[in-house]
């Protein structure tokens, strides 16, 4: 009776539709990753390294790095927990629920919450969660798990969807991905609205801040940590970076090796929760540092998992992954675990156990995809052995676990290939046996039961070994014609990996920043109108609706135009946002920096600029002068008002999704549409 | 002086390809270099290293780091994955005793990778071989990634006159073996061995050339397998592929 895991490989294997799903993935987010990192201006080993560096050192000295994060997001206003495991988390979240009479949760994706299997643990409690990722949300409705840490609905195709759809939501039947996107964002906007607390989790702390930076593309992840009066961030303690500039390293890798972007739609950044003066932004945030494990891991031949910044480009580029994707990844038992691929085939035997989920480190050919493409570079094939040894804890070592039959012949291998006159033997028996099994062919036909003969003949050993012949007449091998070897260093022509390094650009200079920062943020489906403060009037009446001609505007944004435009130019078409309104088309906001590299934005929460203005509406204007852009995304994340408003985001692009068979979508939660006014100085 | 170099000529190829051997050494002569063969050795342990049997990895590698320490200068290996073996894992294998730990590391740093000594050590630039026909290259996963041999066999290969060299599809992707893997999840080992052959075909390549009898097996084995001609050779039998100078 095979066991559930090899149950689920060959389920997997002989699912068309599942393999047709994983191949895709494969095929566009390996092209993609690679794209993508053709655009970083510093060289990737160079970053990689440095990105290793740092979290080396972060996961080295944790406890420091821990002490000084909590320090500083108290003092920020955050309410710090600290849960040893998945129960006690979960009961802190039950009590926080109760202290708010909470009915309905919204969460942004956290694979944190997954592992403690919190939403169970809440619907068993009576309160309602809804996930609110796209992804997340339709394998929720599916009564599924995800089957991949970045996109969870990896596993289906569009008709899946359409099916889920159709029967769960009561949508007519559609393959439109862009018209089930649609009605998936219209039942989770009210969701959005309605939700007493929002739970996310944290890609990364920042010890010297206090801060938390949460990335979605789709802006669940701004509406969950903004709109309901609590938010809870479920954090693992490892989750941290020392500093904005390792921060900074780490968003120009992350995005890249998660989805090809250059970065992420949404990096929010929250520091505090709302100020007495502000109109949004959740009143209350608890950050929630869930151990579950890890510090015993850090404490094991393992701890370099700990590292890992969940980016799920060794899913992505892992030929097992490909072949069974994230529902496969089970228990002895057939429990699946919430990390599938190599990282998850690592990360599940320090959490979940040795003897429940090591064999899944015997799933691998070694082959190295995985660490290729790790982007700070975690050595996965070295732990994958070292759990195959048993090498999974300092304190007690566990047996290797090779099959039985696997275990006895190669240790008799061991014994004969370490007696060199056994090993001979060994070589002339095999032939004679073999040659007596097939005395015709080559190519010996096995049985499918020994594993090799399943889809492969075997070679019959030839009839005398290279070394036998070795002793006979290694003179006669003896050749004359021999070819001088040429001492001069070889000269690298024709080396293609060495045009591909040409493509290191040069930092553009200060003057190009408008077209660059204009090229980056077109890119991303945004539409920059750069103009002369004579010209902004007429731009911005292009987009007004013809009978209402009104524009609402954040009251720095009206202060903005009051003095670009004028008074009578503000009383005709303006109208304050001055609380929260989810039905407003498009709002107008300024901005506080935007960055060129990546064609950022970066917006702060304050009284007069609330976040929702560029959050709720389905057009979101910006007006931005042309000194505010600086070069780089470091550049961008060391702006001082980050670490003064209660929360910033960069907003790069109109809000997006991929989850439903990789097809890109614009608009989702967030707005469909981003318009930059770059006012540009009068010549 | 004319070097002299120690083959390793690893299990794999002294029991199931000798002619690959003569071919490596017939290379290695011709590269002008003497060519030793150390009795008594085996196998760099590597099967039961990838299992999780250290022990039994342990046992192998000091059999074979007792032969080699016999000898001395340069040890040529002509598989990627053996190699990366005892560069990348003796150390760790005898982590917890220093002795051997200083024996292993002293043998690993006179290995090499049979491409990879022809074309950095030797620095080769010219053979006088030929071979018409085209060929395409599977770099096997171990000399590519654990190695980072990735451009000597393209080197040595464009040296090969009259031969074609074409590009093979998602070149990079495993074949399949994996060692014990091959074994233990045969279902998995002959999906992605599928994908190889259907690569290997679309190259439009006669043969696909590779540095590691392992990748060989699998890939022959699987053309066997589906009745179909087998077509994969060690870089070595290209490169011995030439006219021998006239009497």
């Amino acid at each position: 009776m095979p066991t559930p895991f090899y149950q689920k490989i060959d389920q997997a294997l002989s699912d068309s539709n599942l393999q047709a799903a994983l191949d895709a993935n494969a095929e566009r987010r390996i092209n993609a990753r690679v794209t993508a990192f053709t655009s970083l201006t510093e060289d990737l080993s160079i970053l990689r390294q440095r990105a290793h560096n740092v979290r080396l050192n972060t996961i080295e000295h944790l406890d420091y790095y821990l002490a000084t994060f909590r320090k500083k997001a108290l003092e920020n206003g955050f309410i710090i927990h600290h849960a040893t495991n998945g129960d006690e988390a979960i009961r802190i979240i039950l009590e926080i629920a109760r202290e708010n009479q909470a009915q309905l949760i919204a969460k942004s994706k956290s694979m944190v919450s997954e592992e403690i299997e919190l939403n169970k643990a809440l619907e068993n409690a009576g309160i309602k969660v809804v996930e609110t990722d796209l992804g997340e949300y339709i394998v929720q409705i599916r009564g599924e798990a995800p089957a991949h840490i970045i996109t969870p609905a990896v596993h289906l195709r569009r008709a899946d969807v359409a099916k889920t759809f159709h029967e769960l939501l009561g949508i007519p039947y559609t393959e439109d991905v862009a018209d089930l996107t649609k009605a998936a964002r219209q039942v989770l906007r009210q969701v959005f609205l309605d939700a007493d607390i929002g739970i996310s989790g944290v890609n990364f702390g920042v010890a010297e801040s206090g801060l938390i930076c949460v990335l979605t593309n789709e802006g669940n992840g701004r509406m969950v940590t903004t709109l309901p009066k609590v938010h809870i961030a479920l954090m693992g303690i490892e989750r941290l970076v020392p500093t904005m500039e390792d921060l900074s390293l780490m968003l120009s890798l992350l995005p890249r090796s998660a989805t090809g972007q250059k970065i992420t739609v949404y990096t929010s950044l929250i520091r505090a929760p709302r100020q007495s003066t502000e109109i949004d932004g959740s009143l209350e945030r608890h950050i929630i540092l869930i151990d579950n494990g890890r510090s015993a891991m850090r404490q094991s031949p393992l701890s370099e998992a700990l590292l890992c910044i969940r980016c799920g480009a060794c899913l992505n580029a892992c030929p097992v992954f490909r072949e069974i994707g994230g529902h496969a990844y089970v228990s002895r038992n057939g429990v699946h675990t919430p990390y599938p691929g190599p990282i998850g085939s690592v990360v599940s035997t320090p959490l979940f156990g040795y003897h429940e989920f090591g064999h899944l480190a015997r799933a691998s050919s070694l082959c190295g995809a995985c660490r290729e493409a790790c982007p700070v570079d975690i050595n996965l094939p070295d732990l994958l052995l070292r759990i195959r040894a048993g090498k999974v804890s300092n304190e007690k070592a566990e047996k290797p676990n090779p099959p039985e039959i696997l275990k006895w012949g190669l240790k008799g291998f061991a014994f004969v290939a370490s007696h060199a006159h056994l090993f001979n033997l060994a070589q002339k028996g095999m032939r004679l046996l073999t040659s007596m099994i097939s005395p015709n062919s080559q190519w010996l036909r096995i049985p499918a039961w020994t594993g090799w003969g399943y889809g492969k003949d075997f070679p019959r050993p030839a009839t005398q070994t290279f070394q036998d012949i070795w002793k006979k007449q290694s003179p006669q091998i003896n050749h004359t014609a021999s070819i001088n070897p040429t001492t001069k260093t070889i000269s690298h022509l024709d080396d293609p990996s060495e045009k591909l390094d040409n493509k290191n650009a040069h930092p553009t200079p200060p003057a190009d920043l408008i077209h660059q920062f204009s090229r980056e943020l077109t890119a991303l489906g945004g539409v920059v109108h750069i103009c002369q403060p004579e010209a902004l009037a007429s731009e911005i009446e292009s987009y007004l609706d013809p009978e209402l001609n009104i524009l609402y505007l954040s009251q720095q944004a009206h202060q903005e135009l009051r003095s670009l435009l004028g008074e009578v130019w503000l009383e005709k078409h303006a109208r304050q946002y001055t609380k929260i309104n989810p039905d407003l088309p498009s709002i107008m906001t300024t901005a506080v920096a935007a960055c060129a590299e990546t064609g950022s934005l970066l917006i702060c929460s304050h009284p007069e600029s609330p976040l929702t203005a560029s959050l709720l509406p389905a057009t979101h204007f910006v007006i931005l002068h042309q000194d505010q852009i600086v070069p780089t995304l470091s550049d961008l994340l060391h702006h001082p008002r980050i670490q003064e408003a209660s929360s910033s985001v960069l907003i790069s692009g109109p809000s997006r999704t991929a989850d439903i068979e990789m097809t890109l979508t614009i608009g989702v939660h967030g707005p469909a549409q981003l318009v930059v006014f770059l006012l540009v100085n009068n010549q | 002086m004319t070097k002299k170099i120690q083959l390793f000529i690893t299990c794999l190829i002294d029991t199931l390809y000798p002619q690959v051997g003569i071919d490596v050494v017939e290379v290695l002569q011709r590269a002008g270099v003497e060519v030793a063969c150390p009795a008594g050795q085996t196998c760099c342990g590597q099967p039961a290293f990838n299992a999780g049997l250290r022990q039994e990895a342990k046992t192998i590698a000091q059999h074979t780091i007792a032969v080699f320490e016999k000898t001395e200068g340069d040890v040529v290996i002509p598989s990627g994955s053996c190699c990366a073996m005892i560069r990348n894992h003796y150390g760790e294998l005898f982590e917890d005793d220093p002795a051997w730990k200083a024996r292993a590391e002293n043998f690993a740093q006179r290995c090499y990778e049979f491409s990879e000594y022809l074309v950095d050590i030797l620095n080769i630039t010219e053979l006088e071989s030929s071979y018409s026909g085209k060929i395409t290259y599977h770099p096997s996963c171990h000399l590519l990634r654990e190695l980072g041999v990735n451009k000597q066999p393209l080197k040595l290969l464009e040296m090969v006159k009259g031969a074609e060299l074409v590009p093979l599809p998602n070149a990079e992707e495993c074949c399949g073996f994996g060692g014990v893997f091959s074994v233990e999840h045969p279902q998995l080992s002959n999906a992605f061995l599928e994908r190889k052959l259907a690569n290997i075909e679309a190259s439009g390549a006669d043969i696909v050339v590779a540095c590691d009898a392992g990748c060989i097996t699998n890939i022959n084995g699987g053309f066997s397998h589906r009745l179909q001609p087998t077509k994969a050779v060690h870089l070595a039998q290209i490169l011995n592929q030439h006219n021998p100078p006239s009497e």
